[in-house]
Formats: structure tokens, C-alpha cells, sequence
């Protein structure tokens, strides 16, 4: 019987092929039983058709757009920036930066004959005359206060976070 | 007085910041979208929280919405999910009361819908309330099917699954009504008799 009606229903929504439907319409218009099954579907679809859908109450329009005003108050200033305004500073320091590259441009001269010679004279620090042992030591001293502060704000952090959870 | 502009020039409007677009999109589709968050939710407060809340992630993700397909598609899968979330939820809320208070809210809701005896009585009384009764997934084809006028790829696209499996969960659903309505009506003939 599930047969059938699997067919029947295919044939009242219309999801069969041309040739499923034409078969199924002969076998309708010959066999009884056929026939009383579609009938009776036939009915049942309209019953589903003749369903009413449910109503809201009289305020719900008013009530989501009061949520959506409501939203649009609070979102914050930093998300509500006008694209257009990015885009225009975005613009407008384009052009100043092009603007001004192409008038130094313009500005250099490009002949070899005008370039200043310039002179250096300069001679690295003997280093190993500043490395003594108090630097040293001073710098070990250093280096032991940051890596107690690093632990330090390393097991704060891992506190706060197990209290949070 | 509902709107001529179709679903897609209203959000082109609401986009360009014509808010009240949104509204007549409300007014035209919100009659459905509840009845569909009614079929997973059964209370009706419930149902309209569920209905507000996807017209308010609808508007937030309007831009989003690429006009590929009918915005009725892209609602309804909102409801779909929005509705499984609540269903989630409402399961990991309640404990094995459950079943009796959905039991009473569908009482309550049956009796709130409408007080005319008469039209309780009626064959659509029943059928509706055969549909209530169904699983909600099955409940959402059915409805989706029938008053939505979406096709069974809709539906699929709607519901994230094969349109084969929304065909086989269609032919169920209908057969499942038909039992539960036989079913009704010979307890209503025997009570009359």
C-alpha cells in the first residue's frame, strides 16, 4: 500500500517524470483501488493546503524594530565609522605623499657633477676598555630583575585565568 | 496596507537605511516565521521570542544575503536554526517534567488559539493539531511544504539536508498524519455516538 501511495503523492505534488505520471494517470482512471487511494489523498492534501497559519501578537513589528533601534543606539562609535571617511583620509594621504615625492623628484639635481664628496673619519670604541666587572655585574643584576618580574606577571596571569574558569 | 515592492527591493531600501523597508518585510513574512517557530517551541511566547530573534540576526546579516536565492529560503533557515538552538537549549534547561509541560503548553496553546467550540471542532482544528504533534523537523517540512510554497530543493537548502531525505521525511510525515487523523476522528465519532 505504501507503494501506492508513494506514487500517488509523487503524482499530486508533481514530482514524478512525464512518463511516471502518465503511467500513474492510466493506472487511476482504470484500477478501483487506485482510484479510492487517490481520492482519498487528494482530500488530505487539501486539508494540509487549508491550514491556517498562526498570528503574532498585534506588536510584533513594533517589538523587533524597537530591538533593532535599541541595538543600533548602543553599538559603539568605533563601529559605527563611515567607511567613506577612511576611504577619503586614505585618499587624501595618497595624494599629499605622491604630491610631495613628485616635487622632490623634480627637485634633485640629476647630474653627477654637482655631488658633494662627503668624508668619514670614524673609528669604532675600544669596547673592551668599558667591560669591566662592575658593568658586568651590574648587567647581570639587571637581568635577574626583568626575568623576576617576567615570572612574576607570567604567574599572576596564570592565577587570573584559573579563577576566571 | 502591505507593500507592492518585492522582498528584494524592501532590502535594498532597508540597506541604503530606509528602516521602515524592514518593517513591511516584517509585517509580510512574520505570520509565517512564527507559526514555524510555533512548531518547534509550542508555547506561543516562546515561539514569538524565537520569531523576534530571527528577524533581528536576519537584519543584522541582511548585507550578507545574496539575492541568489528567495529571501523566504534564506529566512527560513534562520528559523530552522534559531529554532534548534532553542530546542538544545531547552533540553539541557528542563529535566524529565518535560514531556508534562509540553504537554500543558500544548493544551494551554490549543485553548488560547481559538475559544469558538465549533471551530475547534472543525477537521482543520485537527489536522493542525496533528501537525503539532509530529517531530518538529517533520512539522517544518509539512509546513514548510505547504504554506511556504518551497520546493522540496528549498526546503533542503532551508534545512541543510539532500532533498531526498526531505522527501522520505515528507512522505512520513504525511502518513503519520493521516494515522494520528484517523486516529482523532474515530475517538471523536465514538465520543459523539
Amino acid at each position: 500500500m505504501n507503494a501506492i501511495e508513494e506514487k500517488l503523492w509523487d503524482y499530486i505534488d508533481g514530482t514524478c517524470s512525464a512518463e511516471e505520471r502518465e503511467s500513474i494517470g492510466k493506472l487511476i482512471a482504470g484500477d478501483a483501488v487506485y482510484q479510492k487511494k487517490y481520492r482519498e489523498l487528494l482530500a488530505l492534501n487539501a486539508e494540509f493546503l487549508a491550514v491556517e497559519l498562526d498570528e503574532p501578537s498585534m506588536a510584533f513589528t513594533y517589538n523587533v524594530m524597537e530591538t533593532i533601534r535599541t541595538e543600533n543606539a548602543m553599538q559603539p562609535l568605533k563601529a559605527r565609522v563611515d567607511k567613506r571617511i577612511i576611504r577619503g583620509l586614505g585618499v587624501f594621504f595618497a595624494l599629499t605623499i605622491g604630491i610631495l615625492l613628485v616635487y622632490v623628484l623634480t627637485q634633485v639635481n640629476w647630474s653627477a657633477e654637482n655631488t658633494i664628496p662627503v668624508q668619514f673619519d670614524f673609528t669604532l670604541p675600544k669596547i673592551p676598555d668599558y667591560l669591566n666587572g662592575n658593568v658586568l655585574m651590574a648587567f647581570i643584576f639587571v637581568d635577574i630583575i626583568v626575568a623576576l618580574y617576567l615570572f612574576d606577571s607570567y604567574l599572576r596571569k596564570k592565577l587570573t585565568h584559573k579563577t576566571a574558569h | 496596507m502591505q507593500s507592492k515592492l518585492t522582498d528584494i527591493e524592501l532590502i535594498d531600501q532597508t540597506l541604503a537605511g530606509n528602516q521602515g523597508a524592514y518593517a513591511i518585510l516584517i509585517k509580510r513574512h512574520q505570520r509565517f516565521v512564527f507559526t514555524l517557530a510555533l512548531r518547534f517551541a509550542k508555547g506561543r511566547e516562546d515561539a514569538e521570542e524565537i520569531a523576534q530573534d530571527c528577524f533581528v540576526k536576519a537584519y543584522r546579516a541582511l548585507a550578507t544575503f545574496n539575492k541568489q536565492s528567495k529571501f523566504s529560503t534564506w529566512l527560513y533557515s534562520i528559523v530552522y536554526t534559531t529554532s534548534m538552538t532553542f530546542l538544545r537549549k531547552k533540553r539541557l534547561d528542563t529535566s524529565s517534567i518535560d514531556d508534562e509541560n509540553v504537554y500543558i503548553q500544548l493544551e494551554n496553546h490549543s485553548s488560547g488559539m481559538d475559544n469558538n467550540l465549533a471551530e475547534q471542532k472543525s477537521r482543520s482544528f485537527y489536522v493542525n493539531r496533528a501537525i503539532e504533534q509530529l517531530l518538529p523537523d517533520d512539522a517544518m517540512i509539512i509546513t514548510l511544504f505547504y504554506k511556504g510554497e518551497q520546493s522540496l530543493e528549498e526546503i533542503a537548502q532551508t534545512m541543510g539536508m539532500e532533498a531526498n531525505t526531505v522527501k522520505v521525511k515528507l512522505f512520513r510525515a504525511r502518513q503519520r498524519l493521516k494515522e494520528r487523523l484517523e486516529q482523532t476522528l474515530k475517538h471523536e465519532t465514538k465520543e459523539l455516538v
